[in-house]
């Protein structure tokens, strides 16, 4: 751009940023015959100004004047000067003080930083002079459904209620609202807003024939219908409730199955599930009476918390962290509240105590955390297919042995039985109350499966096991260790499937703290490697272990004698300890101790076996006898052990039941103290679960309330948050800015409706529709308002320069997600499938190795190319697209993106692979389709952006493609993906107008 | 990156809708990068930042602060006093035993600072640096610990250091981004890349993650088969078609994308230009140590195998970006995080990067360029006088996390050289004389850069945000 153009914008600017300050002043202006609004235009000031020192935090309090009640002012501070006198401005101390020109005397002193404005200590005088009436914070009051307004205007203008309200505010302002767009540019619009896709052809097509009069509400109606509709609007949701793949901090560790949540929400969107309800579930949905797995996967919504699970991290501290996050993300998306101010002290200036902060926060103190089994359909399907098919090739591979195990049993069983040598030992499992996989760096705590044994996640070695347990047993003269493993698969985790149990040792700590070491003296084993003998296992020697190598696809068992027999008893906590150097770590083990005589064999014989030894035959159950026949068949039949060894095959091929699970709240109660200023170590009262006194009465269901309670308290009707915030975001994602812009904040910092009558319609219209999502957009997007021009009208630029007032729709940037998706509809590469895992579309290794995890696998095929919302969100490497065009790196709850405008984001629309990938697919199909040349650019730029080129643009396009076709010699693919990079590259390409 | 628009950043930024940040890019005439949002408060006496993150938690008592009695005291048990209240991330400290170090210390320069033999090359810019013995921090685990260094909180979303500086200050350069980000990662950086993210400030304050061959940042080369001069005129083509959509909507944000890919196909041409390091003598590249051979280590080093090249390249990379307008540049290595066989990971990590990082201090200074640029270079915390036993730690050879004091240097950029400031205690547990907290150093980097460290403020969730969250207080004795 020429330098000298570049002024001329410049300049048109300075003129705006003045013109700005105009236009408040004249806004404020004209309103000067009404009456001045407390709530909405004293208190903010008020609150912007004085409350810092003189609100509701009473250690902040100076003077011991407080301006946040009304005896406050109408009281004395410490210098005994009444602070406001009603009707008399002139000798109110407040006045005086804050006009004051002196320095030690002016308030706010000037060391704060902070005035308040000419217009605003007019307005203060006023109120003053008005008698200084009180109430409360706009927000705080009922929704009030005022009368919808009259209009001079009508027709185009007024489609419904909305439009009253509009028009009749730009009436009183003198100015008329924007022409409707045009139609191609409305069925463009709407599918943006609604679907978060451009409109294909088809749609486009046949909405410009559609002369029905009511062609766009059916439109609309449509795009309602669209499962695209719950993809585009979760996405909205899920930054509120900072979705991610990952937990974020050192280990970053994946979420494999978070999905379950997104596609809960896209479901509860395409649904229309009340806002109630879709509330109710994600806060509460465990506590409803008869919860359904779908509720309970609901409260996914609070497992989006960030997760410290690094090694030597305070736990505790890591769960008080997440309770306060779900305390302040409660607070900010469903009440507009910045709650979280007031986790260290009392809020500066909202009515939200230090103590109540941890009222709400005891409900979430409350919760613990439980992964549910959440198998999906269609994986479950496909597991008992699989699992019928292997199941009826089992019954066929059995058959012969179980034929043939009748006649050994009535033949063979007694002669087999009485020859046996069984071990004198008899085992008692040991059950682990505690689990630590510890490794040179980190440190993870592991659970126990049903049977007690153990199973290693990792293969990390220089590692090792350390399980705590309660023994409760007498005279223990030896430890088991048993190697276990699924039929055929191998029992250690080496590459040749071998472990090294390099050392084991036990300590045992008694109730008074006392500790000491268990000696062992030896150590057996059912078999043993050439170099890898049992003792080696406690030689004190970490660079030798017990092995077993080559026998690895079969459990086995080694057993340490304990130098003096040892009672356990109930106090006492027995700590085993499993090391492992090299080789590899065992895939399961579990640990079993005797009181039985020394010497003790190292037997690989079944416990349950044993069991059935030890009955006497004529008290045995057929299947126990069949059971012993089978043990026997294996050692010493030889046509048995053909047949078993064909069944353990087979049950190698065992199908894995998925092991999907979903991420979901559950209730445990604790007690709940304040922490002195925000430090969990530092309690101070006990408080019980409660709520914002400044708020609507709260009748919880009986004895002590709950998170269901509270789910319920905030969709009461009663509650005047709810309702305003949640539409006062849809209108933002409707409009591109909320009619309260501060949509993160409805307190007293924040800013005052532009259209507080037009807000309070719409919330007690979304309550009226039984808190229907689709029923509001659809009153919304059928307005005038929302289908004015977005068009720059450069005579109000100077009166309203962020289109309060909406005299027309805004021109918004696409969001990140949307920007990918229309390179890829554009392209015809979209694979539109709604749900399910997260993808992984290609990335240079560079990008993702800075991080811990830097692995990335990448999807390929038709399933790279999904939506961008079902990119996978590592919290450490979020996706560079996506961050680059702005989309939340889900650290915290995110209610508006910004839309900046960077180089990078050139670069990255320019050379992208996927971008360009969907760029030269276009072209390659503009130059398969019917020619000549001209109809190719045209159609390939409607297909971008919706409508034909003008004359000046078609000129351009062709230069374009006359230089390209001859920079690449000629390739008329290649330079017809030129001109569609260029396309695709333009600003309107990714802006919905 | 979230953010929420408030009214605040509606006057400053102006806000989308009537082009938005176009407004103060476009007043400032080129540096579309990122306008600067405040002006400086004072004088500043820093312009530049390179900032050298060691990632882990180097060892101060084996590196930078002598301390003869933790060999007398080897193998003892340390008072309880000494341990109560402190929580460690592993080490027992019932059972925990002194652990002495093999180190020997040597006077360096005229200002006789005392530096271990592991770090001989930065002993030789000892005159230049302000070494300080008496940080110290709130956090022990590497995460909340980086993040706190990073971005002055321990819970992520926070903007990085580099965010605040580019926000304050914005860029110098026409063609690359005002804060780059050059990383050696070893095992890797705990928390990836918050430690470079612009928070809840707008994503353009953010970091860009260069690299130090190939293409330097994503995306800035042409994708394949596109040559410059094909680029070139579809570049053309999108500016003529941008403004002639204009003509018809008169929309400043179509102003600023039409300068944003000029911008962009200036960074792609110059990008190249800054990794050629063809231009750079052999004695520059030899005092960097671009071609050093690498030790063998045996048993691996958790810090990464190979890297000697690539850290002294990025060093090298570092003053050619900041020569060339960069405001910020990060240099990230991890990890000095010494657990255990201290004593043969801890001389490779140096030797990996002491001639570098000493390298760069010579070669900015020659170059005129050390007294306005600021170079820090440090760590989140120290490591503990106690050897780590760990449960499951049979041989004691590492030491752990310890917050309550640690080392760290600074030089250049108004910086006075040649002096260590604070004290420990015999064992380097606590701090004994002029503590420094993180906060402490933050507040000080942004005065040496002009800004009251109170007054740059962001509002976010109805809360101005600063980088030095409540507290923090300007280090006078840092510039003298």
């Amino acid at each position: 751009m020429a330098a000298a153009n570049r002024k001329t914008h410049a300049a048109t600017r300075l003129r705006l940023v003045f013109a700005c300050a105009i236009a408040a002043f004249a806004s404020a202006m004209a309103g000067a015959a009404e009456p001045v609004d407390f709530g909405r235009e004293i208190l903010p000031i008020l609150s912007n100004n004085c409350y810092h020192c003189h609100g509701p935090d009473e250690q902040e309090r100076k003077a011991k004047l407080r301006l946040d009640t009304r005896e406050g002012v109408l009281g004395t501070g410490k210098s005994g000067a009444i602070a406001v006198i009603p009707g008399r401005s002139t000798e109110s101390e407040l006045v005086l003080r804050i006009t004051s020109p002196h320095e030690d005397e002016v308030m706010p002193p000037p060391e704060a930083k902070q005035k308040p404005s000419a217009r605003q200590i007019e307005l203060l005088k006023r109120w003053v002079d008005e008698g200084a009436p009180w109430g409360s914070h706009w927000a705080y009051q009922p929704s009030r459904r005022a009368a919808v307004p009259t209009t001079r205007s009508g027709g185009a203008a007024i489609r419904n209620p909305i439009d009253n309200f509009v028009v009749a505010r730009l009436e009183r302002e003198g100015l008329k609202p924007a022409p409707a767009a045009d139609r191609r540019t409305l069925v463009r619009r709407l599918s943006f807003d609604l679907l978060g896709l451009p409109p294909d052809g088809e749609i486009v097509r046949a909405f410009l024939a559609d002369e029905r009069p009511d062609a766009d509400q059916r439109l609309v109606e449509s795009l309602l219908a669209s499962p695209h509709f719950g993809e585009r609007w979760s996405r909205h949701w899920l930054d509120s409730a900072r979705y991610a793949d990952s937990g974020g901090y050192l280990n970053d560790t994946a979420r494999p199955f978070a999905y379950l949540y997104r596609d809960w929400v896209i479901n509860a969107i395409n649904r229309d599930m009340p806002f109630d309800q879709f509330t109710v579930e994600q806060l509460a949905g465990d506590l409803l009476p008869n919860a359904t797995l779908d509720q309970k996967t609901a409260t996914g919504f609070h497992r989006n918390t960030l997760k410290n699970d690094e090694a030597g991290a305070d736990r505790e501290e890591d769960r008080c962290k997440v309770a306060v996050d779900r305390t302040a993300t409660t607070g900010a998306v469903w009440l507009g509240l910045t709650v979280g101010c007031a986790e260290c002290h009392t809020h500066k200036y909202d009515q939200i105590t230090h103590r109540e902060f941890y009222q709400l926060y005891a409900f979430f103190n409350n919760t613990s955390e439980k992964d549910l089994p959440a198998p999906q359909p269609t994986e479950l399907d496909a597991y008992h297919r699989a699992l019928k098919i292997w199941a009826v090739q089992g019954s066929e591979i059995e058959a012969p042995l179980t034929a043939r195990l009748p006649t050994l049993l009535d033949t063979k069983l007694p002669a087999w039985e009485r020859a046996a040598k069984l071990p004198v030992a008899r085992w008692t499992v040991v059950q682990p109350e505690a689990v630590t996989f510890v490794t040179e760096d980190d440190e993870t705590v592991l659970t126990a499966a049903k049977d007690h044994s153990i199973e290693s996640t990792t293969g990390t070695l220089r590692s090792r096991f350390i399980v705590a347990a309660k023994l409760k047993q007498k005279a223990v003269t030896a430890f088991r260790v048993e190697a276990l493993t699924a039929p055929g698969k191998p029992v250690g985790r080496s590459k040749a499937g071998d472990f090294a149990l390099s050392e084991f040792s036990v300590l045992a700590k008694t109730g008074d703290g006392a500790q000491r070491k268990i000696e062992l003296t030896a150590a057996r084993a059912d078999f043993s490697a050439n170099s890898g003998a049992a003792s080696e296992s406690i030689d004190g020697m970490p660079n030798t272990g017990w092995s077993i190598a080559p026998e690895v696809n079969q459990p086995h068992v080694i057993v340490f004698e304990l130098k003096a027999a040892e009672d356990f008893s109930e106090e006492t906590t027995v700590y085993f300890e499993l090391q492992h150097q090299a080789v590899g770590l065992m895939k399961r083990f579990r640990l079993a101790a005797t009181s039985s005589a020394s010497p003790v064999e190292a037997s690989t014989l079944a416990d349950e076996l044993l069991a059935i030894f030890d009955t006497p035959p004529d008290r045995r159950s057929r299947g126990q006898q069949l059971a012993l026949t089978r043990h026997f068949a294996g050692l010493h039949d030889d046509e048995a052990k053909q047949q078993i060894a064909t069944i353990v095959a087979h049950e190698a091929k065992k199908p894995v039941h998925p092991k999907t699970v979903a991420a979901t709240l559950v209730a445990e109660e604790r007690k709940t103290h304040i922490h002195v200023r925000g430090d969990f170590m530092q309690k101070g009262d006990e408080v019980q679960p409660g709520i914002l006194a400044a708020l609507h009465a709260f009748t919880p269901r009986g004895g002590k309330a709950d998170r269901l309670d509270l789910a319920r308290w905030i969709v009461d009707p009663a509650n005047p948050l709810t309702a305003r915030v949640t539409v006062n975001r849809i209108w933002q994602s409707l409009f591109g800015r909320g009619l309260v812009a501060t949509v993160e904040d409805f307190g007293t910092r924040g800013e005052s409706p532009s259209h507080p009558e037009l807000l309070d319609y719409l919330a007690t219209e979304f309550v009226r529709l039984g808190w229907s999502r689709k029923a509001i957009i659809r009153l919304i997007v059928n307005s005038a308002t929302y289908r004015q021009s977005a068009a720059l009208r450069p005579e109000l630029m100077d009166r309203d320069p962020f289109n309060t007032l909406l005299a027309r729709q805004n021109r918004n940037r696409l969001e990140a997600e949307v920007i990918r998706d229309s390179f890829l509809a554009a392209s015809g590469l979209l694979n539109a499938s709604i749900g399910g895992p997260s993808i992984y579309p290609p990335l240079p290794a560079y990008v993702t190795a800075v991080g811990r995890d830097t692995s990335w696998p990448a999807t390929t095929g038709a399933n790279q190319y999904r939506r961008g919302l079902y990119i996978h969100l590592r919290r450490n490497i979020p996706y560079p697209m996506l961050l680059t065009f702005d989309a939340p790196d889900s650290t915290a709850a995110c209610f508006q993106r910004e839309r900046s405008n960077t180089p990078l984001q050139a670069l990255t629309l320019l050379n992208d692979p996927v971008f360009f990938e969907c760029s030269q697919t276009l072209g390659r199909k503009l130059s398969a389709g019917p020619g000549p040349v001209d109809a190719q650019l045209q159609r390939g730029f409607e297909l971008c952006l919706g409508r034909a080129p003008t004359a000046a643009e078609m000129k351009s396009l062709q230069s374009l493609h006359r230089d390209q076709l001859a920079l690449n010699h000629g390739d008329a693919g290649a330079a017809l993906g030129a001109v569609a990079r260029v396309i695709m590259n333009l600003d309107e390409f990714i802006t919905r107008d | 990156m979230q953010s929420c628009l408030t009214r605040r950043k509606f006057l400053t930024h102006t806000a989308t809708g009537i082009g938005g940040l176009a407004l103060a890019n476009l007043l400032r005439g080129d540096g579309l990068l990122a306008g600067p949002a405040a002006q400086p408060h004072h004088q500043p006496q820093a312009k530049r930042c390179i900032y050298i993150y060691l990632e882990g938690g180097p060892s101060q008592m084996d590196l930078y602060d002598p301390k003869p009695t933790l060999n007398k005291l080897d193998g003892q048990a340390l008072p309880e006093s000494m341990l109560k209240n402190m929580r460690f991330a592993f080490l027992a400290k019932e059972s925990a035993r002194v652990m002495g170090s093999p180190r020997t210390f040597k006077r360096h320069g005229q200002c006789g600072m005392e530096l271990s033999d592991l770090i001989p090359h930065i002993g030789s810019i000892a005159d230049d640096i302000c070494l300080v013995r008496s940080m110290h921090t709130d956090q022990f685990n590497h995460v909340p610990g980086q993040l706190l260094m990073n971005t002055g909180s321990a819970i992520a979303g926070r903007p990085s250091v580099g965010s605040w500086l580019g926000y304050g200050l914005g860029s110098e350069s026409k063609n690359l981004p005002e804060f780059v980000v050059l990383v050696a990662a070893g095992r890797g950086i705990p928390g990836g890349s918050a430690s470079w993210s612009s928070g809840f400030l707008p994503s353009k304050y953010s970091g860009v993650l260069f690299r130090n061959e190939g293409a330097p940042v994503l995306n800035v080369d042409n994708p394949p088969g596109i040559t410059d001069e094909m680029q070139h005129r579809s570049i053309q083509g999108v500016t003529e078609l941008n403004a002639l959509r204009n003509e018809a909507i008169g929309d400043p944000e179509i102003d600023s994308r039409i300068a944003a890919y000029e911008l962009a196909y200036r960074m792609q041409m110059a990008a190249p230009e800054v990794m050629d390091l063809q231009g750079e003598s052999q004695e520059t590249l030899d005092l960097y140590g671009v071609d050093r051979n690498e030790p063998k280590i045996e048993g691996g080093n958790r810090g990464g195998i190979g890297l000697f090249g690539t850290f002294a390249r990025n060093c090298l990379m570092a003053r050619r970006l900041i020569e060339r307008g960069v405001r910020v540049v990060k240099l990230f290595h991890a990890s000095w995080d010494h657990h255990s066989r201290i004593n043969v990971e801890l001389p490779h990590n140096c030797a990996l990067v002491d001639q570098p990082i000493a390298a760069l201090i010579k070669d900015l200074k020659q170059r005129g360029l050390l007294e306005d640029t600021l170079v820090v270079c440090g760590s989140e915390f120290g490591r503990t006088a106690l050897g780590e036993n760990r449960p499951g730690f049979r041989v004691v050879t590492g030491r752990d996390h310890h917050p309550n004091a640690f080392s760290l240097w600074l030089a250049g950029g108004g910086i006075k050289g040649g002096q260590v400031i604070g004290e420990t205690d015999d064992i380097a547990w606590n701090v004994t004389k002029d503590p420094v907290h993180v906060h402490d150093l933050h507040a000080t980097i942004l005065h040496l850069f002009g800004f009251d460290h109170t007054k740059l403020t962001y509002r976010f969730r109805g809360r101005d945000f600063r980088l030095t969250d409540v507290a923090g207080e300007v280090v006078p004795k840092f510039f003298g």
